[in-house]
């Protein structure tokens, strides 16, 4: 299991492509995004400037996008090309599978993250009351992208090739939305909110943003985040042991 | 002589029958949707056999091996590998299989490739040994994704042998291979039989389950439809097929009785018969005084001995379909 985490790591850094918009893609929608919002606009309802505010989400829906489309279309296509046939052919179990293409998003969100912020900081002036929240916010949504890059096998296994794209498209919209990546949900009806509060995205945001008002992430934000990771983890899992698609 | 030749004890260069089996099918069944592409099927590899699963595109091979794999599950039937689920044996590391069809890992070299296989098995061997065996030490530093597809297959093959497997399963192991890449590959492949592995894989070629084999299974429409040594199988798709016209009256019971007769077709004046032993049958005509017109005598292809087999077997095949082969 080990080997195949390494290769399919060292596999993912050699597609030049991929790495440079999954890495460079949150910073510039941060700049598109936030470009226009001043350090002293707030969040309704928060004390969060805006600034903060979107760096924290951009970063968040970058770390994202990369498990989730990362994932979500090159396995259906490696499914359909007949690839994991082959692979379940080895004793390799279907934990080991998963856990290298949730490892691979995770070598490919990382520095997504770090550059978001180096860019907030430099470009926004984004700054924070304590040092300890940089390296919290990088840790907490770095680790909770481990979520969506999670779904994303799952959705690579649920989908076949040409419906993985769109599938992804709308899990991922939907998600981003309710979840209030995009924007706060104080402005969603209530009904909405109520929806967007049991999604992994509102957890994930709400994580990120406990750390920005210099408090711990909340215990039912991280055990909602764990229920999931173990959902769509031990779902894509059972998915691959049992998948019958022939090449 | 009936097709279905009841040869169940394993073939030349085998193995003891006591030994407990190393693939056993019992009363397997796989239907998809409305084709049913295994039928009650029964079969049983004894350790150290070669065999080969033979028969036309269609007749059950891949699906068999599918099976066998546990890539599919049976609707009914046991499928068992090593007194386990095909699964159970796989994770010990007792089966390496190459698929017939299916992309390799993109963006990786061959070397990466196989030695992730080599570490994956339970008993796997050293990368070198098994890309050399493979014949593909010269290309190892080469992206799988650019290879040619008889390269393509022996990096597959090197896939399936990168451990000390007891069972070889190949699904038409030589597809887009070349004469000479072919005879290397079986070269490879006859290694791996001396070394008291079981080796099972499927093929169309008669010739190549000839050469390598030391039992044919014949497949169709997911039957067995015989089982032996390659030469009694060799016998039987040896078959000719016999046709000519007749002027007098025609005697009908008489051509029926005719010796080495498979199959007879008698349509106004024509005949058309499948004999095992055109010599016997033709000289037969003439013995019954009959003075054939156009008398033509030609082989059978493959597809159409499986058909011949089939029809002595009790099946309905016309006896002149074109040979695809």
């Amino acid at each position: 299991m080990k080997a195949l985490v390494k290769l399919e790591i060292a596999r993912t850094l050699r597609n030049r492509k991929f790495m440079f918009f999954t890495v460079a893609y949150p910073s510039v929608l941060f700049l598109l995004i936030a470009g226009s919002t001043d350090a002293d606009d707030q969040v309704p309802g928060t004390r969060l400037s805006m600034p903060l505010y979107y760096m924290v989400a951009m970063a968040s829906f970058g770390a994202l996008t990369a498990g989730l489309m990362g994932n979500g279309e090159r396995i259906a296509r490696e499914r359909e090309d007949g690839w994991t046939r082959q692979l379940r052919l080895t004793p390799l179990p279907g934990r080991g599978y998963v856990g290298a293409k949730i490892a691979v998003g995770a070598v490919a969100t990382l520095p997504s993250i770090v550059i978001v912020f180096v860019v907030a900081a430099a470009g926004k002036g984004v700054r924070l009351d304590a040092a300890w929240q940089w390296p919290a916010l990088t840790v907490a949504i770095w680790a909770g992208s481990l979520v969506f890059a999670a779904l994303g096998v799952a959705i690579g296994y649920l989908a076949s090739g040409d419906a993985a794209r769109p599938v992804t498209m709308i899990i991922y919209f939907g998600l981003s939305i309710l979840g209030g990546l995009w924007m706060p949900t104080t402005s969603y009806p209530q009904w909405l909110r109520t929806i967007g509060d049991c999604l992994p995205t509102h957890a994930y945001n709400a994580l990120g943003q406990a750390i920005e008002l210099g408090g711990a992430p909340h215990t039912k934000d991280v055990a909602l985040l764990i229920g999931y990771l173990a959902l769509f983890a031990g779902g894509a899992a059972w998915l691959y042991r049992k998948d019958t698609r022939r090449a | 002589m009936t097709a279905t030749t009841d040869v169940s004890a394993p073939g030349a260069g085998a193995a003891t029958t006591g030994s407990p089996p190393v693939v056993r099918f019992a009363q397997v069944n796989k239907t998809y949707r409305s084709v049913r592409a295994v039928a009650d099927l029964d079969l049983t590899l004894y350790p150290g056999e070669t065999v080969a699963l033979l028969g036309p595109n269609g007749a059950g091979k891949s699906s068999t091996l599918d099976l066998l794999l546990g890539l599919r599950h049976p609707d009914s039937g046991r499928v068992e590998v090593f007194g386990t689920s095909p699964r159970q044996a796989i994770v010990r590391g007792r089966v390496g299989a190459m698929l017939q069809s299916g992309s390799l890992m993109r963006d990786v070299t061959v070397r990466e490739l196989v030695g992730l296989a080599c570490e994956l098995h339970p008993k796997g061997l050293p990368v070198d040994e098994v890309l050399e065996r493979a014949g593909i030490a010269e290309i190892a530093s080469r992206k799988v994704n650019k290879l040619s597809g008889g390269q393509e297959q022996r990096v597959r093959f090197a896939f399936a042998t990168a451990g000390a497997s007891d069972l070889i399963v190949l699904d038409e192991p030589t597809t887009g291979m070349d004469v000479s890449s072919r005879q290397t590959f079986w070269g490879g492949m006859r290694e791996q039989a001396r070394q008291g592995r079981t080796i099972l894989f499927a093929t169309h070629y008669l010739e190549e389950a000839d050469a390598v084999a030391d039992r044919v299974i014949v497949l169709h429409r997911g039957r067995v439809l015989a089982d032996g040594s390659s030469a009694e199988i060799k016998a039987m798709a040896g078959a000719r097929r016999i046709s000519f016209q007749l002027d007098g009256p025609l005697d009908e019971t008489a051509l029926r009785a005719l010796p080495a007769l498979t199959g007879i077709e008698i349509s106004g004046r024509t005949v058309r018969m499948r004999s095992t032993d055109a010599d016997a049958t033709v000289h037969a005509v003439y013995g019954l005084g009959l003075y054939p017109h156009g008398l033509e005598v030609t082989g059978l292809g493959l597809e159409q001995a499986f058909l011949a087999i089939t029809d002595a077997a009790g099946g309905t095949a016309p006896a002149d379909e074109e040979p695809t082969r």
